[in-house]
């Protein structure tokens, strides 16, 4: 469960990014986070994995206080929320098992992880991802020999291999063929499925939004403008979240 | 010859027209150089009794014995008159024109007795006022009541140092650098004169009695030529010789062409100007300024060159053929080359993995993305930086002497330098290198809970090592040809083979070893650059 109190974030150069944010989210939603750009959405997300620290109020994951971990603490809760990101972040000189493998660091001693020293159960889960996304033949390429959607797919395995109670995916078909989206939105909303895994979705489309989720986050300069079943959001509504920008409908 | 100089000058300023660039650029260079010049540069020498005691003094120097040299300074100063382009020519041809005839008739002044008139604090102040310009101007776009305060403070601090004792026990020569030439009034010389040659028979017979060579009653100024009497100069009595070119008298010479071609074609043709041609002309003149003194103090000299040309051919005489091997003497040079190449290849190869293996952990460390965490780690980078910084300035060769010196003559001493020189060089690569790394992947590991150890591991190695590789095969290259070098100072090596073959005269042998390093240096810069083009 994810619980948000009166949760704020302004950054040291002042730019108020997330203002008194109340939400619940229960365990095995599938969430979209929508909004304009700069609306706060990404800022919502890494809060709750503490890629952003609260500067008001708090977040709770699970029953735990992300924005008080620090250290280990905060790497072991790290552990448990897969995070995806837009420009897929792979390291691309690697193949594309190793950077599933890395999904497994944060259960590894640090020097067997420096090693490289994966248990058999490591392996176990990247291959079963790696087949999940369908690139169980590409396991041994390295990631810059692999396309824009394939690359997108290894970061989504990745993520699964963590075995995570939450998945976060940041504008996951942003940088990839519009084409695209459905392939990972589909993997996603698979998984949230199979797995009854809480997956939040930043989607800066709305008509993706509508096709996908059950449920709808609108952000709006910084506050939660919406918060509801997709069918609530009407086209007035979403005007005003869009306002002013008509591409994104 | 020294008709050569303005011929020069007239030839830039006339290529630099035909070639329809502009010519006021070359007149307002040549007025600013000349002004310059006419400060600061020296014209013609005046000898006391020792050679140390000459004094060259610069055009201004020498006004008080010569007025017209003035001139050369007028015509500078016509010259950069921001006037219509036809005035500017016609005033720069008159300039050039007057120059000419001043200089030429300084040339042919008779020697004169002149007494030295140093100017105390001027160079200093001279100085003290290009510090603190210096430091006005960088400092201006930032604030002007900075730069106007720090530029005061500098300059007045360094002239009150320079100035003061300090300043004369650290730079002796400094004190009166600047010298005025006043020359002696005629009967002062002449009674100079006699004055010495009557007090000759009291000295010659102090030199019999010790066996020195008996000297000479002076005739006229011109058997001063070889020195002043040493009394005489003790008192700062100079023997001025107008005839003796140094090298602010070429440097006018050349000016004086340079300012002729350039104002004749800008008044045959005012079209010939540029926007900028100040700011451009004043570089020209900089690096006019610059050069010529710098040619100077390094004896450039084509003469030279021509007498040594006899030295070149005797050299490729006696070094063709190669003697390759020699059995019946028991000599092998062809061996011997062989041998010593392996060993310079093995010192590069050694000293650049030496420095390898310390830089990769420290370039960690002087990586500012990566320190930025604590005031700890911030020290750690500024320490590791300042140690880089020392280490990069402090040679090979340097480092070399000093090992030789502590462990003794042989490759050891040479790997040691080498692998602490490059330890600085190539941190410092590697840690830009992981300044550039992608944040996305570093953000991704961290997002997945890996500890921070675990972060650099696979986010920044796999990002970096690469590039590591492809900048130690770079370093590797340069370190050969630092390892040929090495060889002169005792490591060992072709170095020198070359050294030894060359002391004793065998050309034959030492070609050999020239011809190898030409080939080894191809051979490794074409494979190493191979290989780092299969890397990136
Ligand atoms: N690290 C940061 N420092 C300062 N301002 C930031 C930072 N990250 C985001 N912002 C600002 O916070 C606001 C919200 O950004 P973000 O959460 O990225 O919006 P979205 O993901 O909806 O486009 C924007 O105005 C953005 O410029
Ligand atoms: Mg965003």
């Amino acid at each position: 469960m994810i619980e948000a109190h009166d949760l704020g974030v302004t950054f040291p150069n002042g730019t108020e990014a997330l203002k008194g944010i109340n939400v619940k989210i229960d365990d095995g939603e599938f969430v979209a986070v929508i909004g304009l750009s700069g609306a706060g959405k990404s800022t919502f997300l890494r809060t709750l994995n503490g890629l952003v620290k609260p500067t008001q109020g708090a977040v709770r994951v699970g029953g735990v206080d992300v924005g008080r971990l620090s250290g280990r603490s905060l790497q072991r809760f790290r552990r448990t929320v897969g995070f995806i990101f837009q420009q897929f972040n792979l390291v691309t000189r690697l193949t594309a098992l190793d950077n599933v493998l890395h999904g497994r660091l944060g259960y590894l001693p640090t020097w067997r992880g420096l090693l490289g020293l994966y248990g058999e159960r490591d392996y176990a889960l990247a291959r079963t991802y790696l087949e999940e996304v369908g690139l169980a033949d590409k396991q041994h390429v390295r990631v810059d020999a692999l396309s824009g959607g394939q690359q997108q797919r290894v970061a989504i395995a990745r993520a699964m291999a963590q075995e995570p109670q939450l998945v976060l995916a940041d504008e996951p078909m942003a940088s990839l063929d519009p084409r695209l989206s459905d392939v990972i939105l589909g993997l996603l909303k698979d998984y949230n499925e199979a797995h009854g895994v809480t997956v939040l979705v930043n989607i800066h489309v709305l008509e993706l939004a509508r096709r996908y989720a059950r449920r709808v986050l609108a952000f709006n300069q910084g506050r939660l403008v919406f918060d509801g079943p997709v069918e609530e959001l009407t086209d007035e509504l979403a005007e005003q979240i869009y306002a002013g920008s008509l591409e994104a409908l | 010859m020294t008709w050569l100089f303005p011929l020069l000058g007239f030839l830039v300023a006339a290529l630099a027209a035909l070639s329809r660039s502009s010519a006021r650029r070359y007149l307002y260079a040549g007025g600013i150089a000349l002004l310059v010049a006419f400060f600061t540069f020296p014209f013609s020498s005046a000898i006391g009794y020792l050679s140390r005691e000459a004094v060259y003094p610069t055009p201004a120097g020498l006004l008080p014995s010569w007025a017209p040299l003035g001139l050369i300074a007028l015509a500078g100063l016509l010259a950069v008159l921001p006037l219509a382009p036809r005035l500017q020519g016609l005033l720069g041809t008159i300039g050039g024109v007057v120059v000419l005839l001043v200089s030429y008739s300084w040339l042919a002044q008779p020697v004169f007795l002149a007494k030295i008139v140093p100017l105390p604090g001027l160079t200093e102040a001279a100085i003290a006022f290009l510090a603190g310009g210096l430091l006005f101007l960088m400092l201006r776009e930032r604030s002007l009541a900075l730069a106007l305060v720090v530029g005061l403070v500098v300059a007045g601090g360094s002239f009150t140092l320079l100035n003061g004792p300090v300043g004369h026990t650290y730079f002796p020569r400094l004190e009166g650098y600047y010298k005025l030439i006043r020359p002696l009034p005629a009967e002062e010389s002449e009674h100079l004169i006699r004055e010495y040659n009557q007090g000759l028979a009291k000295t010659n017979a102090l030199r019999e009695e010790i066996g020195l060579k008996l000297l000479k009653p002076i005739e006229s100024l011109a058997d001063l030529e070889g020195g002043v009497p040493k009394d005489l100069a003790a008192e700062g009595v100079r023997l001025v010789r107008p005839s003796s070119l140094r090298y602010g008298t070429t440097a006018v010479l050349f000016l004086a062409g340079l300012l002729l071609a350039s104002s004749l074609f800008l008044m045959r043709n005012p079209e010939l100007v540029e926007a900028g041609d100040r700011v451009s002309g004043l570089t020209a003149a900089a690096v006019f300024l610059i050069l010529v003194p710098s040619f100077y103090a390094t004896e450039f000299s084509l003469g030279r060159l021509v007498e040594g040309w006899p030295f070149f051919v005797n050299f490729l005489d006696r070094s063709w053929p190669p003697n390759l091997a020699d059995p019946a003497h028991n000599i092998f040079p062809l061996q011997e080359v062989a041998s010593q190449m392996a060993l310079t290849v093995e010192i590069a190869l050694v000293g650049t993995f030496l420095a390898m293996l310390f830089a990769i952990p420290s370039s960690f460390l002087a990586a500012r993305n990566l320190t930025r965490g604590s005031a700890f780690t911030r020290t750690v980078f500024t320490l590791t930086r300042a140690f880089y910084n020392i280490d990069r300035g402090i040679d090979t060769l340097i480092l070399a002497l000093i090992f030789v010196a502590a462990v003794g003559l042989g490759p050891f001493a040479g790997v040691l330098a080498m692998a602490i020189h490059s330890i600085a060089d190539l941190g410092k690569l590697y840690s830009e290198a992981i300044e550039n790394v992608e944040r996305g992947p570093i953000e991704a590991l961290e997002a997945v809970g890996a500890s921070g150890t675990n972060v650099v591991r696979w986010a920044i190695l796999p990002q970096v090592l690469p590039l590591f590789v492809a900048y130690t095969l770079y370093r590797f290259e340069i370190n050969f040809r630092v390892s040929i070098v090495l060889g002169f100072v005792g490591a060992g090596g072709i170095g020198f083979f070359i050294q030894n073959a060359m002391a004793s005269g065998q050309y034959d042998q030492m070609i050999i070893g020239i011809i190898a390093i030409v080939i080894v240096v191809n051979l490794i810069d074409f494979g190493s650059s191979w290989l780092r083009s299969k890397l990136v």
